[in-house]
């Protein structure tokens, strides 16, 4: 995955160059950058004229999309998470959470109500209150909570099934409830040493404000590159699956509800707007719909790379598979309790 | 990746994002119009960013030297893609990967439509006055559709993409053009026609609705491409 080389799109020349050296020294070009910028201006007028099938297209469509969409989320996200390393004092968070981590974990939940954003904003807030000492577990309640059960996520679901307010609470309630139970999950099973150590905080003699810019470059960097990791990927999925293959599959009971949490994984569509593809892939069951908007907000292939990049594999692939399956889960049981 | 390679990588994304947002109107391709002011608001604090960052990295100000992963350098595709492909609005490939089943929306009420003249109608609008249960209000009335060609084996379809935030959640809409033959694919048309009713009520399947058109004539493409 760090290997830019092995992900780059097809008609994309950008073989990385090499991290240029330290720049301790003082004044030195930049060089890497400036053998990207020269790729950029050949490219742009020696091979844009060939890059022209419809497929290509498309798939640079989606993926400038996706990217394009989430780049300001991910940008308000960072910087929230910025100022609250470098502005906040860690004693507010020992006031304003519950002592005990398996009351915390709750209310961290309820708070991801607040946050009114889709899924790239709530990664790096949730590595910044980390970073500022709240409890892994609850932190991570916040995380699944926030894109799923913020007000405007929730106008646009009623928005989108205008005859069936049902779906509405059933989302709020399904997400809160995997949210709470992986939070409480991670706090009697998580590891210490499964989630990197707290990002440095402000170095000495570096005022507040240059902390904050620093952490804001750190994150952006660090967070838009898998951010793209998972573009290429969901644009890539989005061109090659045919939505036909779907209604093959719409009338099984299970299977269907399995395949909806499968496509919300790779589609990686933003939480805001998933509920109006729901609302469109009429053929299936409401069960399997509430999955797939159960599972997009908290497991999804951008989310994952986000994930990886912020909080390290080590915990990206204990803490995703866990998501996944506690979200199928109790969208199968809310979906039983609301027939 | 030193300090003033990545304040440059930042600033030359949000020059990339003020381009289409603020000096163009190319990233309503991308996503909804209303997205603009977010686009400004991202494209001006990543330029911010960089251009303090390499400043403060050819001043020599104390900071973290960290290195940034080498994924970073990823964030440089999106640029690519923009410059070298300029990717345009989705068209008939993508609806063609779509097997057209939008949620048509069967409650919303629409007033009367004009006895005389031709009415202007959205692809969305038209299917769901098709789709109306209290008998459709399309019913001999004469409308105009805008969207692209697609052709299919029977005919052509009249396609425009619907999408709610972004382009990956485009879903098409089509509706089948009877009596004209079809325009080059992906060619912007105005239709006028009249909605040819159900042979046998209103469909519990999903199948696009059709009209009978008496006009076709090329247009250029619309500002907003998507309804």
């Amino acid at each position: 995955m760090t290997q830019p080389s092995t992900t780059d799109p097809p008609g994309q020349e950008s073989h990385a160059p090499p991290p240029a050296a330290n720049d301790s020294a003082g004044i030195r070009l930049p060089w890497a950058f400036i053998a990207l910028v020269a790729l950029l201006v050949v490219g742009r007028f020696v091979l844009a004229p060939y890059l022209t099938a419809p497929a290509l297209q498309t798939w640079a469509t989606v993926f400038v999309a996706v990217c394009v969409q989430a780049l300001p989320f991910l940008v308000f996200g960072v910087a929230l998470s910025a100022a609250v390393t470098a502005f906040v004092p860690a004693s507010f968070w020992s006031k304003a959470l519950p002592q005990r981590v398996y009351a915390a974990v709750p209310v961290a939940g309820v708070a991801g109500a607040v946050l009114p954003g889709c899924e790239c904003a709530s990664v790096p807030v949730a590595s910044g209150l980390m970073a500022r000492g709240v409890a892994p577990p609850a932190a991570l309640a916040f995380l699944l909570a926030s894109p799923a059960i913020n007000p405007v996520v929730l106008v646009a679901t009623a928005v989108a099934f205008p005859n069936d307010p049902s779906m509405v609470v059933a989302r709020f309630a399904a997400s809160l409830a995997v949210a709470v139970l992986a939070g409480w999950i991670w706090a009697r099973f998580g590891r210490g040493e499964w989630l990197p150590a707290p990002r440095r905080t402000a170095e000495a003699g570096q005022s507040k404000v240059n902390a904050f810019l620093d952490a804001m470059r750190h994150d952006l960097l660090h967070a838009g590159g898998f951010l793209v990791v998972g573009a290429l990927a969901a644009a890539t999925l989005n061109v090659v699956i045919p939505r036909s293959w779907l209604t093959a599959v719409a009338g099984v009971p299970v299977v269907s509800v399995l395949v909806l949490a499968l496509l919300a994984v790779l589609l990686s569509i933003c939480s805001e707007a998933d509920a109006f593809v729901a609302a469109s892939l009429t053929a299936f069951s409401p069960t399997a719909k509430l999955a797939f908007l159960v599972v997009g907000p908290m497991v999804d292939l951008k989310l994952i790379a986000l994930q990886a990049g912020t909080f390290g594999r080590a915990f990206t692939w204990r803490f995703v598979p866990l998501t996944l399956a506690l979200a199928i889960g109790v969208s199968f049981v809310t979906g039983w309790a609301l027939r | 990746m030193n300090r003033q390679t990545q304040g440059a990588l930042l600033a030359i994304l949000g020059a990339v994002l003020l381009t289409i947002s603020a000096f163009s109107t190319t990233y309503v391709n991308y996503v909804k119009p209303g997205f603009r002011p977010l686009l400004v608001g991202a494209g001006a604090v990543l330029v911010g960013l960089g251009l303090l960052s390499v400043a403060q990295g050819w001043l020599g100000r104390p900071g973290a030297h960290g290195h940034a992963p080498r994924v970073a350098w990823l964030l440089a595709a999106p640029v690519f893609a923009i410059a070298m492909i300029a990717p345009p609005a989705l068209g008939s490939f993508a609806a063609r990967l779509d097997d057209g089943a939008p949620a048509p929306s069967r409650t919303a009420n629409y007033g009367k439509l004009g006895r005389g003249g031709v009415t202007e109608l959205t692809l969305g609008e038209f299917i769901g006055r098709a789709y109306a249960p209290s008998g459709s209000s399309l019913t001999g009335r004469k409308v105009r559709l805008t969207g692209f060609a697609v052709p299919s084996k029977t005919g052509w379809y009249v396609t425009r993409m619907r999408i709610n935030c972004c382009a990956a959640d485009a879903m098409a809409l089509e509706v089948a053009v009877h009596g004209v033959p079809s325009p080059k694919e992906n060619t912007w048309v105005q239709v006028t026609g009249t909605w040819i009713p159900w042979k046998e009520g209103v469909p519990d399947d999903y199948e696009p609705p059709a009209l009978t058109a008496t006009d076709v004539t090329a247009i250029a493409q619309p500002a907003e491409p998507y309804e």
